[in-house]
């Protein structure tokens, strides 16, 4: 579909999608989106046996 | 008799000091004389809840107990599919999700013996911060009409704070639970990522969506939470990790554990009256033994950008079709922020998803690490009026929304669990609340340093005319 091309909302993203080709610049070659929830089973209490 | 506690109405029943019917036919009292004013309520089911009711007391009658929840009267947003109720999602359109099985959270707390009351009102598409629907009306805030219940779950803060319900669910994606919790003066637990399962309920972002209870107490979310947390076949995103009993040393107190207080963002340019409240519970949680860590945490909007973006371009591709095909249908600015989705390119949303895993592993190793629980405002200010966040510029609503959910979208983010809990009430008779936020799939945790509170200040309410 062909989106809306606000300038205010352009803008924005511009300034957006910037901070995160700057903050990605250090992400290292094994970093996947999967990791999130790995880090999450990894960090939980271990589970009780009774 | 529905004024108290789910776990008290639900031992009153099971004694048969009350019947259900005479629960329902109370909440349904309490909906019909109050609920025109309000707006909590989009369906109200009450020839099936009176069903169901009798049906219960029959089986209680006959020696049958389904669960903890047996005969209890719930309500549930209006995004859960039920089976034979309109799920509308809050838009105009009555059928709006049509799922192919009831959804999980549901089926769950209704096999442990709930009465489904009705579906309750929301921001359309959960997409909103402030409780405000043109559609189906703007959800007041029973502190205060003409204020905000807080978003996008708003019926339910609403109903559960106005004595409608005992209890309700909720959605959180950036908030959802914790903001009209927060605006309301009831409790609101956003789980860990994966604890309960999404099946069944409109997706506003896979990636961050959330189910959770909202109740009147602490005990009672943990009641709720147990009884819908697990694993699930239909949402592959669910943990296998085994369910504790979140009652089991709920009322252990706060001897010997690290609450976290942070040193910097999250109470930068929040409201007097919140971060007074909120630094005076931590004090008080110290004075009852907790070792109170003031510490430096990472700044929080970079994640919050991150988590955004992730949600707008997931938003975007689930309800693409109704952009495309009743676009006139949608709020101005809920399909503003849907259309902001299609421009986002795949690598950029690829980026920041490989982002978000990095900074949850950084969050919890440098933070989580050193303190058991953080606590922080949830709300940076009371529920603001309506009229100052639907009477005003589109740009200046986005701000002020992304300004008000900045507290909560954090841990959206990163996946942990987060508890609201009333906080008092502000000068000007809101309330305020405190958010308790732990490691990932501790909400044991969580909910006993949030039931130390509880029982440290006692309970918020009712509101006024309730």
């Amino acid at each position: 579909m062909e989106p809306r091309r606000d300038p205010s909302v352009a803008a924005e993203l511009a300034s957006l999608i910037g901070a995160i080709e700057r903050w990605a610049a250090d992400l290292s070659l094994a970093e996947e989106p999967s990791r999130f929830a790995a880090a999450l089973e990894g960090a939980a209490p271990p589970e009780s046996t009774s | 008799m529905i004024d108290g506690s789910i776990e008290s109405l639900a031992a009153d029943i099971r004694v048969r000091r009350v019947s259900s019917v005479e629960a329902v036919e109370a909440c349904l009292e309490r909906i019909g004389r109050r609920d025109p004013a309000l707006r909590a309520f989009i369906t109200v089911d009450a020839e099936g809840a009176r069903r169901t009711a009798k049906e219960r007391d029959a089986e209680l009658a006959a020696g049958r107990i389904r669960g903890p929840l047996h005969g209890v009267p719930l309500a549930y947003k209006d995004l859960c599919h039920i089976r034979g109720l309109p799920t509308s999602c809050g838009t105009r359109t009555a059928e709006y999700f049509v799922a192919e099985r009831d959804c999980t959270a549901v089926a769950r707390l209704t096999a442990a013996g709930a009465v489904t009351l009705g579906k309750l009102n929301m921001a359309e598409l959960a997409l909103g911060a402030f409780g405000d629907n043109a559609h189906h009306g703007h959800v007041q805030n029973p502190w205060r009409p003409g204020h905000c219940s807080g978003g996008s779950s708003s019926g339910s803060g609403a109903a559960v704070a106005a004595r409608l319900i005992p209890g309700a669910l909720g959605s959180d994606t950036g908030g959802s639970i914790r903001l009209p919790a927060a605006c309301c003066g009831i409790v609101g637990l956003k789980p860990t990522y994966g604890r309960v399962s999404r099946a069944g309920a409109m997706a506003l972002s896979w990636s961050n969506d959330h189910i959770g209870p909202m109740t009147r107490t602490v005990r009672d979310a943990a009641l709720l939470l147990g009884l819908m947390a697990g694993h699930d076949a239909a949402d592959a995103t669910s943990s296998r990790r085994r369910v504790p009993d979140y009652l089991a040393g709920i009322d252990d107190g706060v001897a010997g554990l690290r609450i976290g207080v942070p040193e910097n963002h999250y109470f930068d340019g929040v409201d007097a009256e919140v971060a007074a409240a909120v630094r005076a519970a931590a004090a008080r949680l110290g004075e009852d033994g907790a070792r109170i860590v003031e510490l430096r945490v990472p700044d929080p909007q970079p994640l919050n950008d991150v988590t955004g973006l992730i949600s707008r371009v997931e938003s975007s591709a689930i309800h693409a079709r109704i952009v495309r095909e009743r676009p006139h249908e949608l709020q101005p600015l809920v399909r503003r922020r849907l259309e902001t989705g299609f421009l986002v390119s795949a690598h950029d949303y690829l980026q920041a998803l490989r982002l978000r895993a990095r900074w949850a592993r950084d969050f919890i190793a440098r933070v989580l690490a050193e303190v058991d629980v953080l606590v922080a405002p949830t709300i940076p200010e009371p529920a603001p009026a309506l009229a100052d966040v639907t009477d005003v510029p589109a740009e200046q609503v986005l701000r002020r929304m992304g300004s008000f959910s900045r507290l909560t979208r954090p841990f959206n983010g990163l996946g942990v669990p987060a508890l609201s809990v009333p906080c008092g009430l502000s000068s000007s008779g809101l309330p305020l609340a405190m958010q308790v936020v732990g490691r990932p799939f501790d909400e044991a945790t969580v909910l006993r340093a949030g039931r130390a509170w509880e029982r440290a200040s006692g309970l918020v309410g009712p509101p006024p005319g309730s």
